[in-house]
């Protein structure tokens, strides 16, 4: 049993676990705590490092954003992102609820919104009382400042007004004077210019120092505003959701047309002539429209969970298309040194290229091909699968997952290449003493042997992959990580930047996960003497 | 008629100045049933000549024969054990016999070919390895697989290319012992190479020296007419044993020193140079300031 778990996680990598595994076992604890303390506690101690510095560096950086956000502040945007996740998923549901659920459900949003308003109340209580003790706060702050202000100035109108009309009295006698002294004169003037102007200056100075402290953030009164925006929000989204299970209810809507439905047909029994050719086609509209809200769904925006995975999925396209592209090549690339002679300029010509310059080529190529994709057969295909339909495959989606492939096949080709062309010479012995034919030799000598490093490849191939969707699609707005990363750069709101730094979290975390992935895979194709994993 | 022989082989590697011409003029018959032994100086093109015999090289004038016939290419009729055994890495015992099986005897049904790979499996001593990858087999269970991969060929010539030479000297005993149990069962036709005088005798039926490279031939051969089953444990204090051991032995060492007298010694010549000793140094500098 040990021995299994022990041989697991070193297959997957996971080798910090291999003391713990041990120490339950009671194998040298002392080797196990010290190997516990230098691969599990080292990296925390230094996690929770990185956390302090961050909560420290932070706010001393101010942007046109705001301020950097802290890890709590993270954190929470994360919690929202969730929470939004969550109520957008709880509103689809509510639109298509029926019966006595949808009535319950109801009863219990009207409950929840029925709580709120003494929350309300107290919430607002508290901003005005921030606002009340933030005013008294400024105006205390402001009182020595403006203050200092005034005095300066009246100092600063005095000393210019005498040095004025001392220059004035200098003037007066200024015909009679020498050349040296009319010189003088003219350097007087200029001096007392520019102390005019250094004196603005300072004033503006003590000026600015009010208006700075009139901007200065103000806790409580943060607190208070979230706390209220918080409450604003469970408003508007029980609100919504009475909304989605009441009168924009997918039953209830269908009752409803179907009951207008009956009175026109009613009306068209008892009607004739010009009324009853209207009828008749306001009946066919009703009927019709009974079918599409029959078929309908919630318009659900696209929530960072969903996105996510859009992304997986896009980066798996492309990195599949990548690799049908890759393994053949690199495999008649490393069979035939003429074939390696004649590809060898397109692959180094080719691998530096950015996806940058890819993707506006896929998107125009992929949109010849595609130019409606309401009416392609493919896509509609596509939107009726289960699981993917409802990502909604787009040609900006194929775009980027051809990007992906683009910029990522590379390694996975030339990794290949050499792995079928350092293959063992003996094993090619073996196979001709069996006389195996191409195929035989292709598939049961050297592909077998050329995989650790094919799958090696692969793992880099998936590595690059992710990074370069996330810029495809910030590019091409296909839904995914990188629009959500877009959508909050632009719409610059109080946590958008909160936001982005959730999402190098969610975005390292994913990359990490692959990396497993493919390692566990490299490891289980490896044989001894292949390259090891790293 | 011999079963395989190689008539007057020329070979050699590169051209042109870089030639380096392994073999010349060497030719060998190898009777059915026969055990012959080949045995060479390391670097005396061993590993070619059974690389021509295997087929995996084909020589540059001459020819190698089986059954009569000029073959170019290998094939499984002539099984080949390698020096460094050659198993696949990533298939376990079982499969990489079965995968000689399955190409040899296509015919087979699946059972079939489990029960034969299986026998061959147990016939080297590997039953309870077949799950196993090569990588975690001794080097002596590593070398039973390889041949028994070659056996269940069913070769009309079994090739063995130094298969003891990469063993500790314990695990070597025990594979000679193996390897003649095996080939007393059906007396096939082997060709062994070998760089150890006591393991040809005590193992062959004929020996056939072959001369120090570049450019080499075979020897007179030697036969061995020591009765089976030999026990290596008697076999030592055997006169003839002994008496064909040392004319072996002193026919390899008198080929190898004539080769070295053959082998042009070059000379180079040293320039006449006196030690100068630290004091005698100093000495000279201050004499030419």
């Amino acid at each position: 049993m040990k021995y299994k778990i022990l041989k697991v996680i070193d297959v997957s990598g996971l080798t910090f676990l291999t003391p713990v595994v041990r120490l339950c076992y009671g194998e040298e604890p002392q080797k196990q705590w010290r190997e516990i303390a230098r691969f599990i506690g080292a990296p925390l101690v230094a996690f929770v490092v990185f956390l302090g510095l961050w909560t420290v560096l932070a706010p001393k950086h101010r942007t046109k954003s705001g301020e950097v956000p802290t890890p709590a502040v993270v954190l929470e945007s994360a919690n929202d992102i969730w929470k939004f996740h969550l109520r957008e998923n709880a509103k689809e549901h509510a639109y298509s609820m029926t019966g006595e659920e949808r009535q319950a459900q109801l009863a219990e949003a009207q409950e929840r919104l029925a709580k709120l308003p003494p929350y309300e109340a107290a919430a607002a209580k508290k901003v005005a009382e921030a606002n009340e003790a933030r005013a008294a706060a400024v105006t205390a702050a402001l009182e020595p400042l403006q203050q200092q202000y005034d005095e300066r100035q009246a100092e600063i109108a005095a000393a210019q007004a005498a040095r004025e009309s001392d220059l004035l009295k200098q003037a007066a006698g200024l015909e009679s004077a020498s050349v040296d002294e009319k010189q003088a004169y003219l350097a007087a003037v200029a001096s007392h210019l520019a102390a005019v102007d250094d004196e603005r200056d300072e004033l503006q100075e003590l000026k600015g120092q009010q208006t700075e402290v009139r901007s200065q953030p103000f806790a409580p009164l943060a607190a208070a505003l979230r706390t209220q925006t918080k409450i604003a929000e469970e408003k508007q989204f029980l609100t919504k959701l009475i909304e989605q299970l009441d009168r924009a209810n997918r039953a209830q809507k269908a009752t409803r047309q179907v009951a207008s439905l009956r009175d026109q047909q009613k009306q068209f029994l008892a009607s004739s002539g010009e009324d009853a050719y209207a009828l008749a086609k306001s009946i066919d509209k009703s009927k019709r429209r009974i079918e599409t809200t029959a078929e309908s769904t919630y318009a659900k925006p696209y929530t960072l969970p969903m996105q996510i995975w859009r992304s997986v999925l896009c980066v798996f396209v492309g990195f599949l298309i990548g690799t049908a592209i890759a393994v053949p090549i690199g495999v008649c690339c490393g069979l035939s040194k003429t074939a390696m002679a004649a590809l060898t300029p397109f692959i180094a010509l080719f691998k530096p290229v950015s996806p940058i310059v890819w993707l506006p080529l896929a998107l125009i190529i992929v949109g010849g091909f595609i130019p409606d994709p309401d009416k392609n057969p493919l896509i509609q295909w596509m939107e009726n699968l289960p699981f993917i339909g409802w990502m909604q495959i787009n040609p900006a989606f194929i775009a980027s997952a051809i990007t992906v492939a683009l910029c990522s096949l590379w390694a996975t080709m030339t990794n290949t290449a050499l792995g079928v062309a350092s293959i063992d010479k003996d094993h090619l012995n073996v196979a001709r003493v069996l006389q195996l034919g191409f195929w035989e030799r292709l598939f049961k000598i050297i592909i077998p042997s050329a995989l650790p490093l094919i799958f090696a490849g692969l793992r880099i191939s998936l590595g690059v992959g992710w990074m370069v969707l996330i810029a495809a699609e910030l590019l091409s707005s296909s839904e995914g990580i990188g629009k959500f990363v877009w959508d909050q750069f632009n719409n610059g709101a109080s946590d958008s930047f909160a936001k982005m730094m959730v999402v190098v979290f969610v975005v390292g975390a994913i990359g990490l996960l692959l990396d497993r992935i493919m390692i566990v895979l490299q490891r289980m194709v490896s044989f001894e003497g292949s390259v090891a994993a790293i | 008629m011999p079963v395989l022989g190689l008539d007057n082989v020329t070979f050699g590697y590169g051209s042109g100045s870089e030639r380096y011409e392994v073999l010349r003029d060497a030719s060998l018959a190898i009777e059915k049933n026969e055990f012959v032994a080949v045995i060479g100086f390391s670097g005396s093109g061993k590993s070619t000549l059974m690389a021509l015999l295997a087929g995996l090289e084909k020589p540059d004038v001459g020819e190698v024969r089986l059954d009569g016939n000029a073959k170019s290419e290998p094939g499984p009729e002539r099984g080949i054990v390698f020096q460094n055994y050659s198993l696949l890495p990533w298939l376990s015992v079982f499969e990489n016999i079965n995968i000689a099986v399955r190409k040899v005897f296509p015919e087979m049904s699946r059972s079939e070919r489990r029960d034969y790979v299986q026998k061959y499996v147990d016939l080297v001593t590997l039953t309870g390895s077949e799950s196993k990858k090569p990588h975690e087999l001794s080097g002596g269970m590593r070398q039973r697989l390889s041949l028994a991969r070659t056996l269940s060929m069913q070769p009309e010539v079994l090739l063995l290319d130094e298969p003891l030479s990469a063993l500790d000297a314990l695990t070597r005993a025990v594979l000679q012992d193996e390897i003649i149990r095996l080939w007393e069962e059906d007396r096939r036709t082997v060709v062994m190479i070998t760089n150890d005088v006591d393991e040809a005798v005590l193992m062959a039926d004929r020996i056939v020296p072959l001369t120090p490279g570049p450019s080499a031939s075979f020897g007179p051969s030697f036969e061995v007419t020591l009765p089976r089953p030999r026990d290596r444990a008697t076999l030592n204090f055997d006169p003839d044993f002994k008496h064909l051991r040392n004319r072996v032995t002193s026919y390899m060492l008198s080929i190898n020193d004539e080769s070295k007298t053959l082998r042009p010694t070059i000379e180079y010549p040293l320039p006449d140079l006196q030690p100068v000793l630290p004091s005698q140094r100093r000495r000279a500098v201050r004499t030419s300031a």
